[in-house]
């Protein structure tokens, strides 16, 4: 059929209401506008109504020229499907009268983007393209349709309440399901993997190939390097022969960047190496700024996982040994991934067959701080604190690319030809954030996230990684998923709290306590729907009953009036509830192995109008840079010039009340949080040391990135400009 | 101009940190040395399929604004900065220009860093020949040299100032113009890795100048600012040539040359004078004003290559007292 531009204004959407230009906006186009957001006005006032206008000016100026035009959905569909852009599959399951009033009660929810960078973002690098990248061929509503449409997997009733929860803005898929959900020519849904590098060259050589196939399917891919021979170690007997970690990282970081996902992002991925691991510094240094080029790592990122030993060491200011991964697998039968460091580690000192060497714990400490200043890796992972608080059998032994996934693995073996000998269990997780300000806005809390673990479910039940026979046998065993969570401080501005104040606190945990409630809940629904629990289900703390003994024991209510308040409409479990969910739990099970996570969020929360994660703002108004993109600047969420006050931000707030908040939420959570630690230049390495050790005593699971803002000399700033002041 | 001899200090004494009489100086020393960087950390590589999209013109364009840039880099580093020298009234301000020598050297190189990633050998050997036939820019080049080698110290500093904060300006437009519209945007990381640099070079050596000032007689003072204003203006309009050859192709001189007024004006506040144009023709495009701030605080994750926002920080032994637990 013959293809036509869009009425302008007619057919494609609108920007914000706004529907007369102001004078001095006139004849400006949408980069310019958006970029005013970061300059005051002469009345040193912040001009929000710019970034409104660059929105508005957005679709008239390019999106609604450059639509593709049908008459009805109908023809637009079969179009779609015809010319393969569409999976016809994901359609067929569907009546055209459903699919058409479904269609037509997401475009009666009057959709806005309430910011430039969400609209252009969305545009970007979500909505589906014609073939040579020139003209768009779907609107927000349309992708909200086709996710829906295709998780549901013909189910009427769950595609409907997919799109409400969606298109409410409550619930948001991550950026792999989003993006691909119905389209013939994509990438997976899935967005993240984690996998095991055992001490053989077959392990290597199949890592390499994961590494291509699961970035050039999406997502991010992290592994785990701790378990390799160090540098030095011997080969079949003969002394220093091994190279140890960094050859191995610069086969993955090379893989990482040739395949990306058609071109829709670039391949990333992380390593994690164990703190005892005799390559520790080497590993460290890869980041160093002065670093050679042989060893330099520039795209791949690295985290640490640390034991509570290595804490008390420095604490009593003594030497850390290290272990040769290849004795310890020797002497204990098991790799070195899988023991546990801190029991076993006088045992492993006094051992003759294990060679170690030996560095100062507090030296290392503080080596990590340098790194981090310079390069805001690495990652870590408190080890003992994450596998303390796993209610499923088996180890933690790493995390992943954004350091929140926290799940139990198993080696596997491998054939010399690189087939399997046998199959091990690897990580895979797809997530999906809740907007914490319209949820708790939502008509029924408990059926958002009953729907929200629906939606991520079916993810994990249509994945099917072939081409990772570990990550494949993984994903059947457990079903696993990462409900997130974005806009705390989005919400607790709108709500006149302050982050990290007592009360902001106190939401926090009430929040993420009644969330676990209705995912626990909901998986359990699923599970005995379906007759099925996760595999391992009888050997876990959810079985036996013991998880839920610190909500049956003692009453969870909010502290404080403010909070007792904004859950006037929202029922707080108790713990009659909780006792009554132990026993559906021990009779049918639950479907998922995990069940939260609470991720980053870049670019959906742009999309979404959210603040990012669980963190305070960057700053009021963000400066964001990403490939796509260029440099585009978005507001914080419900930000006027009337309430800025609220909206503190991570280097005003400091890391006390950040590592507080996420206390709070960490303790309902049974993955990880990704927690960024934000300085002033002005900090020293003993600050970062001092906020570990406070992340450490209360309970945080994981460090993402430590962020530190450096402000202009006095003097050299650009005169006006919103995010060069405090 | 190899053969000019460089002036050498005569009598040099151990220099002592723990005496300083201007603190500016410290102060500069510790941004400068914290900031300090090397264009390999770039992943410049990123850049490579966007450079593709670049149209021939737009190409040959870039290439030329960055040997330009290269040109004025190596000036600054091989005798800008050093000219200097033998003028510094404390022994740490020498050790500043020091720094801001070595830091030019490594943005010189940077450039070259871009190029080889992103063109080949006959291209570079193409557009550098172009450099040195450009008549604006060897002009540009021969009246910033003439005034180092002059003997005035206070002259060498306006020169050097006007250098760093108003002739690099006409070639960062252009990488910043490209970061706004979604390309080269690594590229773009490295020149406000640049522009950081530079924005602290211009203010410090245009306060040593002010400082100076307050020395000198009044009608000296006025003397040395009739100068400044006639440098300026001889630089601008040989600028606005430049910048008409370069950027008339793809329509952004008008813009271009806003940003050259915006940036004398800078150049004129860091030397203590008042701005010399008015703000009406100073509006440069919010897109490029945005982007130019040096503060460290866009934010970026994995995807988006490595940002501008890291320094080398100060480490500090832990106490007993952070271990108490």
């Amino acid at each position: 059929m013959d293809t036509k531009l869009a009425t302008p204004g007619l057919t494609a959407e609108n920007g914000p209401a706004e529907k007369k230009i102001p004078e001095k906006y006139k004849g400006m186009g949408y980069h310019e506008l958006n970029a005013m957001l970061n300059l005051y006005d002469a009345n040193g006032m912040i001009q929000f109504d710019a970034d409104r206008q660059a929105a508005r000016q957005y679709f008239l100026q390019h999106v609604n020229n450059n639509t593709v035009f049908f008459h009805d959905l109908e023809e637009k569909l079969e179009y779609l499907v015809e010319n393969q852009y569409y999976e016809a599959e994901v359609l067929e399951q569907y009546s055209m009268d459903f699919i058409k009033s479904l269609s037509k009660l997401a475009y009666s929810k009057k959709f806005r983007f309430p910011t430039f960078l969400g609209a252009f973002k969305f545009y970007t690098s979500y909505t589906l393209k014609t073939f040579d990248g020139q003209r768009y061929l779907e609107r927000f509503e349309d992708r909200v349709l086709m996710v829906a449409l295709n998780l549901a997997r013909g189910d009427e009733k769950l595609a409907t309440e997919l799109v409400e929860e969606i298109i409410s803005g409550r619930f948001q898929p991550a950026t792999p399901t989003f993006l691909n959900a119905g389209k013939k020519q994509r990438g997976e849904l899935v967005s993240c993997f984690l996998l095991r590098i055992e001490d053989n060259m077959e392990s290597i050589g199949r890592s390499i190939n994961s590494a291509l196939q699961l970035s050039k399917r999406g997502g991010g891919v992290a592994f785990a390097l701790t378990n390799l021979r160090e540098s030095g170690a011997p080969i079949k007997k003969i002394e220093n022969q091994s190279s140890g970690v960094i050859p191995v990282m610069k086969l993955l970081e090379d893989s990482f960047s040739y395949a990306n996902q058609l071109g829709a992002r670039q391949g990333a991925g992380a390593v994690y190496l164990h703190a005892h691991h005799p390559d520790i510094h080497r590993f460290l240094d890869t980041k160093r700024e002065n670093a050679d080029e042989k060893i330099r790592i520039k795209t791949l990122s690295l985290g640490v996982v640390i034991p509570d030993i290595t804490f008390e060491l420095a604490k009593r200011n003594e030497d850390m040994y290290l272990f040769s991964p290849y004795d310890v697998e020797n002497v204990y039968g098991m790799p070195f991934s899988d023991v546990n460091v801190t029991e076993k580690y006088y045992e492993m000192v006094d051992d003759a067959r294990i060679t170690k060497t030996k560095i100062n714990a507090r030296e290392f400490f503080q080596t990590i701080a340098e790194i981090q200043f310079e390069s805001g890796y690495p990652y870590v992972m408190f080890e003992d604190t994450v596998n303390r608080a796993n209610p499923i059998d088996g180890k933690i032994i790493m995390s992943n690319l954004c350091s929140e996934i926290l799940q139990v693995s198993e080696p596997s073996e491998y054939e010399l030809g690189l087939e399997y000998r046998t199959v091990g269990k690897d990580i895979s997780c797809n997530l999906g954030s809740l907007n914490i300000a319209l949820t708790m806005d939502s008509p029924d809390f408990g059926k958002t996230i009953e729907t929200s673990i629906r939606g991520l479910t079916a993810v994990s039940d249509m994945s099917d990684i072939e081409s990772v026979p570990s990550i494949e046998r993984g994903n059947n065993m457990s079903h696993a998923i990462g409900l997130g969570q974005m806009n705390l401080h989005g919400y607790l501005a709108r709500e006149r709290v302050l982050y990290g104040s007592e009360e902001g606190i106190d939401f926090t945990n009430v929040y993420f306590y009644t969330v676990t409630y209705h995912a626990i809940r909901a998986s359990n629904i699923i599970a005995r729907e379906r007759g099925e629990s996760f595999a391992g289900f009888e050997r876990s703390a959810y079985a036996s009953g013991e998880f839920f003994d610190k909500y049956t024991q003692r009453a969870w209510e909010p502290a404080t009036e403010r909070v007792r308040e904004l859950f006037a409409d929202v029922h707080i479990p108790t713990q009659q509830d909780w006792e009554e969910l132990r026993a559906a739990v021990q009779e049918h099970g639950m479907y998922n192995q995990n069940l939260q996570a609470v991720p980053p969020t870049g670019s959906i929360s742009y999309i979404n109008g959210s603040t990012s994660s669980i963190h305070p703002i960057a700053s009021k108004i963000e400066i964001r840079k990403e490939g796509k993109l260029g440099r585009v600047y978005y507001p914080a969420p419900y930000l006027t010039n009337e309430n800025l006050e609220y909206y503190q931000d991570a280097y005003e707030i400091g890391y006390e009340k950040v590592i507080d908040t996420y206390a709070a939420a960490t303790q309902h959570v049974d993955q990880g949080l990704s927690l960024t630690l934000f300085f002033r230049d002005t900090a020293t390495t003993r600050d970062i040391n001092k906020a570990q050790i406070y992340a450490w005593r209360k309970g945080i699971k994981t460090i993402y990135y430590v962020r530190l803002r450096q402000l202009a000399l006095e003097g050299t700033e650009v005169e006006g400009c919103v995010s060069c002041m405090l | 101009m190899m053969s000019e001899k460089v002036e050498l200090l005569h009598h040099v004494e151990a220099i002592n940190w723990n005496r300083i009489p201007d603190e500016k100086d410290l102060e500069v020393w510790d941004r400068l040395t914290g900031n300090f960087w090397l264009p390999e950390k770039v992943p410049l590589s990123n850049d490579v399929q966007s450079w593709s999209t670049l149209s021939e013109e737009e190409k040959q364009l870039t290439m030329r604004v960055f040997t330009g840039l290269t040109l004025l880099d190596t000036i600054q580093g091989t005798v800008g900065a050093v000219s200097l020298l033998p003028d510094a009234q404390t022994q740490h301000e020498e050790a500043v220009y020091t720094n801001i020598a070595f830091m030019e050297s490594v943005h010189a190189k940077s450039y070259s860093s871009i190029f080889s990633t992103l063109c080949s050998t006959k291209e570079i050997d193409e557009v550098f020949r172009w450099s040195r036939e450009n008549e604006h820019l060897q002009k540009k080049a021969n009246i910033v040299m003439d005034y180092y080698q002059g003997d005035d110290p206070q002259k060498k500093k306006v020169a050097s100032t006007l250098l760093e904060s108003f002739l690099f300006y006409s070639g960062f437009y252009l990488p910043m113009h490209w970061s706004s519209h979604a390309k080269l945007t690594n590229t773009a990381d490295l020149i406000r890795l640049i522009i950081r640099d530079e924005a602290v070079h211009g203010y410090y050596i245009g306060y040593k100048y002010q400082r100076a000032l307050e020395q000198e007689t009044e009608e000296r003072r006025q003397e040395l600012k009739d100068y400044t204003f006639e440098l300026l203006f001889e630089l601008y309009e040989n600028e606005v040539a430049y910048t008409h050859s370069l950027y008339d192709g793809v329509g952004l001189s008008e813009d271009v040359k806003k940003f050259l007024h915006y940036n004398a004006n800078k150049a004129l506040m860091n030397l203590g004078y008042e701005a010399m144009f008015p703000s009406s023709v100073t509006d440069v495009s919010p897109a490029i004003l945005s982007a130019l701030s040096p503060n460290a605080d866009e934010n970026h994750d994995f995807f988006s290559g490595s940002g501008s926002s890291y320094v080398i920080g100060k480490a500090v032994n832990t106490e007993d007292e952070d271990w108490d637990f």
